[in-house]
């Protein structure tokens, strides 16, 4: 009998919200261990073994293919490695975790608004500043791509692992690419997201790893994936 | 010896022979100098390191850097001479992160295009050692900027297209928001005093220091810089001689006339870049020479005229050119020609075993 992997979110609301997902489709995840065990288990399919890893664990395994699914953000999957996307399929979408990775300037930067708008000033603040213009973030992956082709290269990543919007008031950075559903953060902390600064619209994915969809374990995909509604998922 | 190691061989006493210092610089090298000439795009391929105090390392990811900054920190100026051979360390898509190069750094030479010469034909010795008759690719950044200089626009748009020189895809979408209609409606008349007033509120209610980034005097005169440029359009005329010259790429001959053609029409005087690189032809022999005007590695500090060469695998196998403006920006006072170029030796091998 073939078995599946599938890496669930270990805690909060994401846990919650993926279990609930899975049981609206007729699959009970059980945690038998409670919070503290990180192993899990389909009710009556006996041939999904569940494992409980941090989102950005998920992330990190399925484009490595040492699990066979997993539920994660779209953002962890770009930002984990540029083979990111390459490396899994999109089965299907969650409807939750909806978050956006943006570009934020300080709201007094009033002559900012577009990318091309940071690209000059960009291009000349090394010699106004003395300094690259730096940008604080975590996704340090989705900027440099997003930067790229923004033709913008003139600036330097200050990686920044929480409170990012924070960075420009503490002097770490000029400017932030941050996550956000709502925008208040960065509203609050003086920041305006550019009009054409949405990098990546993330939400909560079921991905499977590419390596993983083998001969052999095709039908087993092709069979969980009839069973929870995603029809036609796995190319053939 | 087998013929991969024969060549190797010729190669390292082409490389012996260019007459200069062999150089040698360390494995292990500091990170920030790189982050800080060529940003995160060349970042991302660094193989990084961190010693006990957490500053930051790099193995050793081109030669061209260490050469130049230890030959500004030994007295720049005097003529100097430097060839290279050995491993560096990329992040590459496919194939293993160490890999050789090779290659020249021309510094301080009195003539700056015998030195590009010398440049050429080192390439071309390295690469028919691999048995290899290139296909070469030159681009001219002195050419467009003197184009640019000559064109007819607002002063303030001319280092904003010099800026995207070398990216095809912003260069396009700068031409294409200049092309389209003067968007002068929102134009009020602030004032300087006025703006800054504002900003200044702005920045300290968010918390912003006034002076370590961008100061609200700086902001409020771009922004009425950048209404002047919505006004102050890019002449038609100008705007259709910069799609034209971009878009000429192919045989050097018939691109070259087609760049006096267009400067005629617009009365641009290139005469004198466009004879530099006719001169320049002479050191390319049978090879098949392509002028691509839009070519032009993203990095600055490169000037004058640029190259690569492909072989019939199409991968590049050398690539170089004209980079006067390199040691300025590692901490020399004065502008100081320089040429150079660097060769992929697994790439050669691999053209040669075809």
């Amino acid at each position: 009998m073939t078995t599946l992997t599938l890496a669930v979110p270990s805690k909060g609301r994401l846990e919650e919200l993926t279990r609930d997902w899975f049981a609206s489709r007729g699959l009970t995840i059980t945690r038998p261990g409670g919070a503290r065990s990180y192993l899990g288990a389909v009710e009556g399919a006996p041939d999904i073994t569940v494992r409980f890893f941090p989102a950005s664990e998920i992330a990190r395994e399925l484009i490595r293919g040492t699990i066979d699914l997993g539920v994660t953000g779209l953002d962890l999957i770009h930002e984990t490695s540029e083979q990111g996307p390459q490396s899994v399929l999109a089965a299907g979408e969650l409807d939750f975790g909806h978050a956006d990775v943006v570009v934020a300037v300080p709201d007094a930067w009033i002559d900012v608004t577009h990318m091309h708008d940071l690209a000059d000033v960009a291009s000349d603040f090394r010699s106004r500043h003395g300094r690259w213009m730096r940008i604080a973030t975590k996704y340090v992956t989705i900027t440099r791509q997003h930067f790229a082709r923004a033709g913008i290269a003139e600036y330097r990543i200050v990686e920044s692992l929480g409170a990012t919007e924070a960075a420009p008031a503490s002097g770490v950075a000029d400017i932030v690419v941050d996550i956000t559903s709502t925008g208040s953060t960065l509203a609050a902390n003086g920041l305006r997201v550019l009009e054409d600064g949405v990098m990546l619209k993330s939400q909560a994915c079921l991905f499977a790893a590419r390596a993983a969809v083998t001969e052999n374990k095709r039908d087993a995909f092709i069979a969980l994936f009839e069973q929870i509604g995603l029809h036609g998922r796995i190319p053939s | 010896m087998t013929n991969a190691a024969y060549r190797r061989a010729q190669l390292e006493s082409l490389v012996e022979a260019q007459g200069g210092c062999r150089a040698t610089p360390p494995l292990l090298l500091k990170a920030d100098p790189y982050f800080d000439l060529a940003g995160e795009e060349f970042g991302r391929r660094l193989l990084l390191t961190t010693d006990a105090t957490g500053a930051e390392y790099c193995l050793r990811p081109d030669f061209t850097l260490p050469i130049v900054a230890d030959y500004i920190a030994n007295g720049a100026g005097i003529p100097a001479a430097f060839s290279y051979l050995g491993p560096i360390f990329r992040q590459r898509d496919t194939g293993p992160a160490e890999f050789e190069q090779a290659g020249v750094e021309l510094l301080a030479q009195p003539d700056g295009d015998i030195a590009l010469d010398q440049v050429l034909t080192f390439a071309r010795a390295a690469l028919s050692i691999y048995g290899v008759v290139p296909q070469v690719r030159l681009g001219g950044v002195g050419l467009f900027e003197a184009l640019l200089v000559q064109a007819d626009m607002p002063d303030a748009w001319r280092p904003r297209i010099r800026h995207r020189f070398g990216h095809t895809e912003a260069m396009s979408r700068l031409l294409t928001r200049l092309e389209a209609a003067p968007d002068t409606a929102g134009a009020e008349n602030a004032r300087l005093e006025d703006l800054v007033e504002d900003i200044t509120a702005r920045m300290v209610s968010a918390g912003l220091s006034l002076s370590e980034g961008r100061t609200p005097e700086e902001i409020a005169r771009r922004y009425l810089e950048q209404q002047t440029l919505d006004a102050a359009q890019v002449p038609p005329a100008t705007l259709a001689l910069l799609r034209d010259y971009l878009a000429i790429s192919g045989d050097v001959l018939t691109a070259l006339r087609q760049i006096e053609e267009l400067a005629d029409k617009h009365r641009l005087m290139l005469g004198a870049p466009l004879r530099t690189l006719r001169r320049h032809l002479d050191q390319l022999g049978e090879a098949r020479v392509v002028f691509d005007a839009s070519f032009s590695p993203r990095l600055d500090y490169y000037t004058g005229i640029v190259f690569e060469m492909r072989g019939a695998g199409g991968a590049v196998l050398a690539s170089g050119g004209q980079y006067d403006r390199l040691l300025e920006r590692l901490g020399a006072t004065a502008p100081i020609a320089a040429s150079g170029c660097a060769l992929w030796v697994d790439r050669l091998e691999a053209e040669a075993a075809r």
